[in-house]
């Protein structure tokens, strides 16, 4: 049984299907996601992880109905999305909200934060009249911890820290009530000191309002501490290369390139930091996504490839026999039944 | 909690339009060049709406004083034909600035309508629109002004203003269509698109009150386009426009050979300056509109 | 043996409408030869200012009001602010060299990696074009690109990683003996990060330099710096060895930061933001600035800001005049403070 059946088994709210996108680009087509398949749970907090160009925020903006597959399917509740018309469709998009990654771009600089959050409970008639507005508005600014809310009703966003402009984003998200938030890199432009504050702001929602949170993120410290209890997906050059539970991901990487990556974070701890082994990759150059390699994208830099095996086939994600149970795209940890990092010790 | 906390309904927390004038003066003091543009354009609006109705009207010349330098009777001296040239700069700048403001509304309102259109259904349309306004563009304005001035006639300065705007909206139409194709891939654009807040909520509220400058800025600049087109072509007699008019009265000074007499001076330099100070006021003020519309400086 | 360079008392405004900012406000501190140093400090912290203060880069409305800074090498001392033009440009390059963040995004698109090396290399007196190429290779060797291909190459052709590597290696152009780095990591993916980070390590061995880094990021600190420089609200709020600091920290501001940062290694320990922000460099408190989000503050924080004073380890000072507390609560182990804090 797979990871994705064990923990949200009939009762996935949103899942991606075999998804892939591809966009045209000057010299080509690239494949920014190929046949990514994700099922995300009620109240999961889930993390996809990757460098740049893995392709983590497109699924983002693919599993927030913003941006439409080239193929494959998402299903919300069971049913195809893109399926839906008119009213169907428009309870998705309010289903799945998404919080940017820019807290400087992702508000309106000529609304206040009242006009910002009022807008959409007047649209969807979940406030009535002026005064009802003002104290939902008000609800929502306490839930997002920017209190004494009267102090944020009528300041422009230019008038906020990141850290509090990224609350009023989050606080919009919620103007209508919805299932899963996702949040792509959603603490990478705030101050550090304040990035966990905001990681449990949204955990919070998670477990008062069973909200699922996708948190896309590029730092596997932060997708450790924020899916401490959910899963961590990371994803290379468009697959996802392994799904797991967080800490057996962590501790024991069961991809080569999980195990590369993170043997090479560097970490807040100098006895740690300076003492970490290094995973040597064959080479350091990513390969362009208009030439993708064939096979297993990561073999041309794995130090487990085999050839005439990871050069051909393209290895699906699998379930790996394990104590904790988690999926890997790798045909030698499947075949070997232990997670790379063992096999490359 | 204070009462100034309390936001009104909806979109209407912005400052009424007492509140709304006095920082907008409080504003354009921090740009003094803005304030004198300001103050340029308030006088002018006066001079060609407002003084008229408490200015008589002189129709007829006084033949003994043709050509008069300024005195007591005659501040600005006399014309060509003994009227007084003060009174015509009143009584002239009305169809000037009429014309300005209306080319400038309806040049401003067809660009930004089909920029905004344009930009937000895209495909063929938008390449249709586009190719028309590149036509447009291409062909020298003045030129065509001639033509269509010789071969329609615009008798009357409502034409006039509609034939500079049919000409001169593909300009800012192309870059209101720019503004919108980078403002709809905003972040906050597309959260409303998710929110569902409906297009007209994305165009009115997201989208349009991010390009009130831009909009307010290509106004004013329309209008000085508008009066230089307009005065063009009326020098050139192309207008045959009867009347008080600025340009007029330098159409009549260039036929009647005025800028051969010294005497004539105030007669000529009179509306050549009114023009140029109407411009200057419009110019400055554009220049201070920037800040004024920043929201970064509207509250420090 | 003389520092290399001595930051002595200085404080820097901006001007702005509202009043001065004080942007760095009584920094004093040395550089010795060789010896890497981590400024760290959020947005705000000054850390930034300070650093373009050290190459007379800060931009017009910046002014020093107090201090001096003061270069030493071979020969003489200098005092950067009252350095002649001509002079100013020989000592930024030849002896200081600064690699900005946004450095990344400003190669010119138009000409190539050699055209950049040249111009640089000309701009600082270097006629002989076969002796710079024969740098330029040499250099790119160092930073292990492969200079043929490099040379040739334009800037957009060049990922995020290996344009920070030509970075690094125009600054070393003219053998400085002080490199400035303005977040070096940054905009980098982790494996890029990586090799970065191994890359500069070797080459402070190779050649000697002295490095200063200034960044948000603690984890490249404990990497690299031998010694560290809290920065909080325009002034120093600790000095130690890159140990002391991450082991035995003794301002509530660092042992603040240590624990906002979550670890992928070793036990999660208890992570938590620091609450509040910082205080408005116009109108500043006060007593000590860090008073409103600091969990050990008593009355007598708020009456006058804390100097700098040595605390219970060598060569470590702390503005905090409760730092004997702060060493009760994280001890002297060698454990990460976000562990002893879970463990306390």
């Amino acid at each position: 049984m797979s990871v994705a059946d064990s923990t949200v088994a009939g009762r996935a709210v949103i899942e991606l299907d075999h998804v892939s996108r591809a966009f045209k680009v000057p010299g080509g087509t690239i494949t920014a996601v190929d046949g990514v398949s994700l099922a995300i749970g009620a109240g999961e907090a889930l993390c996809i992880v990757g460098e740049s160009g893995c392709g983590k925020t497109t699924t983002g903006r693919m599993l927030a109905g913003i941006l439409h597959p080239t193929s494959g399917r998402l299903l919300y509740e069971g049913e195809d999305v893109w399926r839906k018309k008119g009213n169907e469709l428009s309870t998705f998009r309010r289903a799945v909200q998404l919080v940017h990654q820019d807290p400087y771009a992702s508000l309106n600089p000529t609304r206040t934060i009242f006009q910002t959050l009022s807008a959409p409970l007047y649209r969807h008639k979940k406030a009535k009249g002026n005064r009802d507005a003002t104290n939902r508005v008000r609800h929502l600014l306490d839930v997002v911890g920017l209190t004494p809310p009267d102090d944020f009703l009528g300041k422009y966003p230019h008038q906020l820290s990141g850290g509090q402009r990224q609350r009023v984003a989050i606080a919009r998200a919620l103007t209508v009530d919805p299932r899963v938030i996702v949040a792509d890199e959603a603490v990478s432009m705030v101050d550090v000191s304040i990035r966990i504050s905001l990681l449990n702001l949204l955990l919070g929602l998670r477990s008062e309002m069973g909200v699922s949170i996708v948190l896309i993120t590029h730092d596997l410290a932060v997708a450790r501490y924020f899916a401490r209890e959910g899963r961590i997906g990371v994803m290379y050059l468009g697959r996802m290369v392994e799904l797991g539970h967080s800490e057996a991901l962590v501790s024991d990487p069961a991809h080569p390139y999980s195990a590369a990556l993170i043997a090479a974070i560097p970490e807040a701890d100098p006895r740690i930091t300076r003492s970490k082994e290094r995973v040597a990759l064959k080479t350091a150059e990513v390969p362009s996504l208009l030439a993708l390699p064939p096979g297993c994208t990561f073999h041309p830099r794995c130090p487990l490839a085999e050839p005439g095996l990871c050069d051909v086939q393209i290895p699906e994600l699998l379930p790996l026999p394990a104590d904790t149970p988690r999926e890997v795209a790798c045909h030698v940890a499947i075949r070997e039944r232990r997670p790379a990092a063992e096999l490359l010790a | 909690m204070t009462a100034a906390a309390i936001p009104r309904r909806g979109d209407r927390t912005l400052p009424g339009p007492i509140e709304g004038g006095l920082e907008f003066l409080r504003l354009l003091s921090r740009r003094p060049s803005g304030l004198v543009g300001f103050a340029g354009i308030v006088f002018f609006l006066v001079l060609a709406f407002v003084a008229p109705i408490f200015v008589p009207n002189q129709e007829s010349g006084d033949v003994n004083a043709i050509y008069q330098t300024p005195s007591a009777q005659h501040f600005l001296g006399t014309d060509n034909t003994g009227r007084d040239v003060l009174n015509q700069i009143v009584q002239g700048g009305k169809e000037i600035i009429g014309v300005a403001l209306i080319t400038a509304f309806l040049t401003t309102l067809v660009a930004t309508v089909l920029g905004s259109v344009s930009a937000l259904v895209g495909g063929r349309f938008d390449a249709a629109l586009v190719g028309l306004a590149d036509i447009l563009l291409t062909v020298p304005p003045l030129i065509v002004l001639i033509v269509i001035s010789a071969l329609a006639r615009p008798t009357n300065f409502l034409a006039l203003a509609l034939v500079l705007s049919l000409l001169g909206w593909a300009g800012l139409m192309r870059q209101v269509r720019a503004q919108v194709l980078t403002l709809k891939e905003r972040d906050y654009v597309e959260a409303a698109k998710s929110l569902d807040l409906g297009l007209t909520h994305i165009v009115f509220r997201e989208i349009l009150p991010n390009m009130r400058s831009y909009i307010v800025i290509h106004f004013v600049l329309a209008m000085t386009g508008a009066i230089y087109a307009q005065v063009a072509l009326i020098i050139l007699g192309l207008v045959p426009f009867s009347g008080k008019n600025w340009a007029l009265m330098l159409y009549f000074a260039q036929t009647q050979g005025a800028f051969y007499f010294r005497d004539a001076f105030w007669f000529v330099f009179s509306p050549i300056f009114a023009i140029i100070l109407l411009q200057l006021s419009l110019v400055l003020f554009v220049n201070a509109m920037e800040d004024i519309f920043n929201p970064r400086l509207r509250s420090s | 043996m003389t520092p290399i360079l001595s930051v002595r008392d200085l404080s820097i405004d901006y001007r702005t409408r509202r009043g001065p900012v004080h942007a760095v406000r009584d920094v004093s501190f040395d550089i010795e030869k060789g010896e890497t140093v981590a400024i760290i400090g959020e947005s705000g912290s000054g850390k930034t200012t300070l650093a373009v203060s050290f190459i007379r880069l800060s931009p017009r409305s910046a002014r020093i009001t107090k201090g001096q800074i003061l270069y030493t090498n071979d020969r003489e001392t200098v005092d950067i602010q009252t350095l002649p033009d001509d002079e100013l440009r020989q000592y930024r390059w030849s002896e200081c060299a600064m690699v900005f963040q946004a450095a990344l995004n400003s190669f010119n698109p138009v000409i190539n990696i050699w055209e950049q090396f040249a111009d640089t290399a000309r701009a600082h007196g270097m006629k002989d074009s076969a002796k710079i190429h024969a740098r330029a290779q040499e250099l790119l060797d160092l930073v292990h690109l492969d200079p043929d291909r490099i040379l040739k190459a334009y800037p957009h052709e060049l990922s995020g990683g290996m344009k920070q590597r030509v970075l690094i290696a125009l600054s070393l152009l003219l053998e400085p003996q002080l490199i400035i780095l303005d977040e070096p990591t940054t905009a980098l993916d982790i494996l890029t990060q990586r090799s970065i980070i191994d890359l500069l390590g070797q080459l402070r061995k190779k050649l000697g330099f002295s490095l200063i880094f200034i960044s948000h990021d603690l984890s490249i600190a404990a990497e690299l710096a031998d010694r560290m420089i809290t920065m909080y609200a325009g002034t120093i709020v600790e000095r130690a060895s890159v140990t002391d600091l991450f082991y035995r920290p003794r301002h509530p501001y660092s042992v603040g930061l240590l624990r906002a940062v979550p670890r992928v290694s070793g036990a999660m320990g208890s992570v938590a933001s620091i609450p509040g922000s910082p205080p408005d460099l116009i109108r500043l408190p006060s007593g000590c600035t860090y008073v409103p989000r600091c969990p050990l503050a008593i009355a007598a924080c708020a009456e006058r800001e804390p100097d700098l004073v040595p605390v219970d380890t060598p060569n470590h000072e702390a503005r905090c005049i409760r730092w004997k507390t702060v060493a009760e609560q994280v001890g002297t182990a060698e454990v990460a403070v976000a562990e002893k804090i879970a463990t306390a």
